[in-house]
This record gives structure tokens, sequence and C-alpha cells, in this order.
């Protein structure tokens, strides 16, 4: 009886052991023992890689630099203490309801972006996106169409512009807004007056006040945003998000 | 029957000789094979064990001065990190307390320390994390010489942290301590916890090493390594990152959206374009150079040694920084540890050689303490890339059954993982 059970566990046991990669007599498998390594005079590849790397294209640097640290102290010592106050006064499901809602006023910009960068099916999702949350999600409030299996996709007149061939143009911080270049702020800009011409639903003057909304909706973008000044933990900081904002935008714009 | 019996144990015996306490990969059920893989990518999320969600947790920052004097040495681009700030998560009543130091260069937000922190206190710690002594923040804002590497210093200066973190918090009902730190933080709890013998604040009740590194050389040196790796499609056109990055990017447009989150990881590592174990190996090693960076221009900026950035040169908030990145990117742990710390360290000590330092800085100097203290226990993966060859046996001569092995993980894959999460409960409820 005994014997019955322990034979195939004594196998078991032999072929775990066979499957593991070859370990030593302590048990270590020397994870590096396989890698294929440059020659001794051609180690320079991390080095040379991050080098062009950091060549973005900055020549407002000490401006941005300035800016930079102004929006850290900004956040620090203004947004992230309201945003804590926001998230202490109101529920989970307030929060997500009021990030439901201006990502649905999104829906716009990326309706008009699509058909600029002649992406019918992307223009088709956002239009089909912005119909169902609006009608059926109550204003944008809630967000049914992501259970439809509608994911959200974003378009913005920056990625038109670089979509046509527009390079990004000089680096650029904007003060509280934060990393940016040339031809995004533009985009931003044109962005802003096409929400403007709409005027979705005149929601302003329903909810009282243009004002009161434009807070809320800066509350509610820092609240999404999980980007927190310090946490790379490094003095070079700037250079970091510099390239990875660059680069992300490049990304999206391939994309 | 009997005779039966005792042959088949006989031959369990033979069979694992050594293997014995450790875990098989089938017993274990960890899925990632590749160590390298396991490193970049963790746990997936349906593997890991069950924590409170953020908002669950009471949970705030706070600072502390500890180094005045900072205030006006530093240049004004460090004023975020004159103080050293570090996070607090409380529980309703009284509650035992958990140190949790992070590994090489990591913020106390970092995404491992998180991680443990909603471990421990969905379990029902207070639990305080800790940058780690190599990190841009400790050095400016809590350490006395600023050039991190001497264990012993380091634990000095953890050890005045804590120190301070109770006496701010002082209000909060502690019944008793516990100390654990992960990659090169569970190396300073080690530290720490030996100094802890001596002046006796806090009487670390158990004390868990996760995958720290042995021999501290042996460690950076391969950390170094890894970048040194022949990665294919490399040529005077394009680099390392552009070959990762042009990767992804075919990915998403096969997908059609970007969405990134670890279930894409596994998705892309399934795929066609799936990364070799050189470009992995090589993302590692550079995460890492990227942190020596930080470590060499600190260093060499508050101690004003002229190596990086040239004595007496002003900086301001607008100074470009870049050159004096460079300089530091072009110097990895090898030569930190040549131009900064053996320097620093001789002057002080009276000379020494290499070996001495590495004996010094190394788990090997704790050797007997380790043999003799039931509350430590390590926990280590058979494939860590920081390992070499006799670590793990070091490891088993000092701790014997204090030493779990786990058969996969990489380095530090394997912390959420809901066995690992489990036996970490159990060691520390002991």
């Amino acid at each position: 009886m005994a014997k019955g059970m322990l034979l195939p566990l004594l196998l078991a046991s032999g072929l775990a052991f066979a499957e593991s990669p070859t370990a030593d007599e302590d048990g270590f498998t020397h994870p590096l023992r396989n890698l294929e390594f440059n020659p001794g005079l051609d180690q320079r590849e991390f080095e040379r890689a991050t080098f062009q790397a950091l060549d973005v294209y900055d020549p407002f640097e000490s401006m941005n630099r300035r800016i930079y640290h102004f929006n850290y102290r900004l956040d620090q010592w203004v947004m992230l203490p309201v945003v804590r106050g926001y998230r202490y006064v109101t529920p989970q499901p307030v929060r997500t309801g009021v990030s439901n809602f201006f990502a649905n006023l999104g829906e716009i910009p990326t309706l008009f972006n699509s058909v600029a960068q002649l992406k019918g099916q992307r223009a088709a999702n956002a239009t089909a996106r912005f119909l169902f949350n609006t009608i059926l999600g109550v204003g944008g409030v809630w967000d049914p169409a992501t259970r439809m299996g509608l994911v959200r996709q974003s378009e913005d007149f920056g990625q038109t512009l670089g979509y046509w061939g527009v390079p990004q143009g000089p680096y650029l911080i904007i003060p509280a807004l934060g990393p940016s270049n040339l031809r995004d702020a533009t985009g931003r800009v044109a962005d802003f007056a096409v929400e403007r011409q709409m005027d979705f639903l005149q929601y302003s003057e329903t909810t009282g006040g243009e004002m009161s909304l434009t807070a809320l909706r800066a509350v509610n973008a820092r609240h999404v945003t999980s980007f927190r000044y310090g946490q790379l933990n490094s003095p070079f900081e700037y250079e970091k998000v510099r390239y990875v904002y660059s680069r992300a935008r490049d990304l999206l714009v391939e994309e | 029957m009997q005779l039966l019996l005792r042959l088949t144990a006989l031959l369990a015996l033979i069979v694992t000789p050594l293997h014995a306490a450790d875990l098989g990969v089938e017993e274990y059920g960890y899925p990632l094979a590749n160590p390298f893989e396991a490193t970049i990518a963790g746990t997936p999320a349906d593997l890991r064990a069950e924590v409170p969600s953020d908002d669950a947790i009471d949970q705030a920052d706070y600072s502390l001065r500890l180094r005045p004097e900072r205030e006006f040495t530093l240049p004004d681009n460090f004023w975020p990190v004159k103080q050293l700030r570090y996070r607090l998560a409380r529980q309703r009543g009284p509650a035992p307390l958990m140190f949790i130091i992070s590994g090489t260069g990591a913020h106390y937000s970092a995404g491992k320390t998180e991680a443990l922190k909603r471990l421990f206190y969905g379990a029902g710690y207070h639990v305080v994390q800790l940058s780690s002594p190599t990190s841009y923040d400790f050095m400016s804002a809590a350490s006395r010489y600023a050039t991190p590497g001497i264990s012993a210093d380091d634990a000095k200066d953890l050890y005045r942290v804590m120190q301070a973190v109770r006496a701010q918090q002082h209000k909060l009902q502690v019944t008793e301590f516990h100390l654990t730190g992960y990659s090169l933080g569970a190396l300073n709890a080690a530290f720490v916890s030996q100094l802890d013998e001596t002046r006796r604040s806090f009487n670390f009740k158990r004390v868990l090493l996760l995958n720290p590194p042995v021999n501290l050389y042996t460690s950076v040196a391969n950390l170094d390594k890894l970048v040194q790796t022949r990665v294919d499609g490399i040529n005077d056109h394009t680099t390392f990152y552009e070959v990762v990055l042009e990767k992804l990017t075919r990915y998403y447009q096969r997908r059609g959206y970007i969405d990134l989150d670890e279930a894409m990881l596994y998705d892309f590592q399934q795929s066609t374009l799936k990364l070799s174990d050189e470009q992995m190996a090589m993302l590692i090693g550079s995460v890492f150079r990227f942190s020596a960076a930080d470590i060499i221009f600190t260093s060499d900026l508050i101690n004003r040694r002229g190596l990086i950035v040239p004595q007496d040169y002003p900086i301001n908030q607008s100074t470009s920084l870049e050159p004096f990145f460079k300089r530091a990117l072009l110097c990895d742990f090898d030569c930190y540890i040549t131009e900064q710390l053996i320097p620093m360290w001789r002057a002080q000590y009276d000379g020494g050689s290499l070996t001495q330092l590495v004996q010094q800085v190394s788990l090997y100097a704790l050797e007997d303490y380790l043999r003799q203290s039931p509350k430590i226990a390590v926990m280590h993966n058979a494939d860590d890339v920081i390992l070499g060859a006799g670590d793990i046996g070091f490891l088993r001569r000092t701790f014997g059954d204090r030493l779990t092995l786990y058969p996969r993980g990489g380095h530090c894959g394997n912390l959420n993982y809901r066995v690992n999460a489990q036996h970490m409960l159990e060691f520390f409820r002991g």
C-alpha cells in the first residue's frame, strides 16, 4: 500500500529534477552561463545607446528646467493636496463617474483626429463609444462601451500633425501641465478649440459655471495620472522624463 | 513490507541528496522558467497573493530632517531631497511594526516595496517603507558619508533613520518590531539586525532577508556584465533601445492598440517577437547601470570629489546636468568601487585591499552572527542572476533550514507569488 504510493512519488520527484535546468551541487543554476557576451573591446553598446537616447532637441533647456522645478513644487504643495482632499470627500463610484465623464468628452477630439488621420475604424470606434456612453451611460458617467469590448483609444491633434509628417520640434515644459513639445502644444490648443466649438450638450451652463467644471477637470486629470515627481528617485529625472515623453509620443504617432 | 519501506526511504535519500528541504519545480508551481523573464515580468496577476487595495490602506508620507547642514551645502536643484521622506501605513490599534528596506537605488515607494507593504499590512502589521541607502534621496538627506557600499556604515545610517521614525511616530502603538528587505535591502537588513543586538532600540523579533547578495562584489560584477551581452540586430544605424522599441511597435501594430500592462508582457513573450535572453539581460543590466550613474553622480557631488562634477561648479535649478549624466553613465559599479568607495574606505580605516573590503561588506562578515541567530531567515532563488558559484552553498552552511530555496523566480520575480507570500507571513507569525 505504502509502497504503491511512494513509487510514483519518487518517480515524479525524479522527473521534476530532470526538467529543471542543470543545477550544481548547491542547487544553483548559473543563469548567466548560457548568455553570449561581446568581446572585451566591443563592450560599449549600453553607453552608445543611452547617449543616443539622451539626444533630444531641447534648445530651451534652462527655461524648461526652471518650469520643471516650478511644476514639481506646484504639484507637491497644491495639486497633490487637492487630489488627496478630493479622494477624501468623494466615494470611489463618484470618482470613477467623473473620470468617465471627462474621458467621454475626450471622444470628440479623438473622432476628429481619427478622421483627419484617415483611420476609419478608429473613428467608428470613437463614435460608437461616444453614443453608447452618452445615451446608455447617462451622459458619460458610466462606461458601458468598454464592457461591450470597445476599447478606448485616444487620438489628439499632436498625433495628427505627427501622422502628416510634422516633426516634434523643440521640447517644452508647459507650466502646470508638464512635458510637451512645440507640435503637441499646438495640437493641444487645436483640440481645445474643437471642444469649445462643440460645447458638448451645454454642460457648462447646466452644471453652473465654467470655472467649477474646469477645476473639476483639472483635479480629475491629476487624480488619474499616476506619475509622481521624485518617484524615479534620480538626480536625472528631467532627462529621463524627457526621453520617455518624446519616445512615447513617437510610438503613439507610429501606431 | 517494513524492509521495503526502509529501502524506499533510503533510495529517496540517495536520489535527492541535498535538495530534501528545497521545493521542486512542480510542487512550487511558479510558471516562469526563464530567470530573466521572471526578473522583468514578476508574477502573473492571477497567481499573486491577495492583498488589500490602496483605498483600504491608511497611509501617509512623512519627512525627517536628519542632516540640516546639507540644506546649505547641496545645490538648489536638490531641494526635493534635503529632507528624507518615508511612508507609514498604520493599523487602527496596537500592532507589530514591519520595517521594509528597498533594493539597490530604489525609492520607498518602488513597486516591490509597495507590494510587500500591501502583503504585511493585509496581515495586520504597521508598515514603514524606507528608501535604499544607495538611493538618491537617502544619500542626500540621511547618509553621513553619502558613499554607500560599506555595509556597516549603511546600517548605522539606516538605524538612525529608524530611530527617528520611531521618535516621530511615538504615538503609534507598536507591540513588537520586525525587519525585512529585498535585494541589497536584505543585505542591509542583516547588518541592521546585527547592530540592533548591541544598540537594542528595537529588539527585532524576526528578520527576513529576501534575495540578498551573498558576495557583494560577485553581485555587482554580474550586474555590470549584463549590459555586455551580444544582442542581434544592432548596427551603426540602430541602438539596443531602438531594437527593443521596434519590436514593441510591431507588436502593437499587430494588436491594433496600446495597452501597457503586465498581462501584455506575457503575451508579448509568447509572440514571435519575444525578446532573447541576451536582450532581457541587457534591459536588466541597463536599469542597474542607471542606478549606478545616480549613485556615482550624487556621491561625487555631495563629497565634492571632482570626478564627475568639477569642484565649485555652480549648479542651480536651470543648470543642465546632461554632461554629468553622461560622465556618470560611463562608470559602472566596478568603477564606482575603484574610484570612490575604496579611496574613502582606505582613508577612513587606514588601508586595506579590495578582498578585505569585499569580505567586510558581504554576508561573510556576519557568518557567525547569522549562524547563531534563529530569528533571521533567508529566502532565495536557485536561478537568481545576482548570485555566483558557491553563494547558495554559503547560505546552506550558514542558515541551515532557515534558508528557503525556490527553484525559480530570477531576481525577486517571485516576491508576490502567493506561495512566497504565504511563507513570509508564516515566518513572521512564528
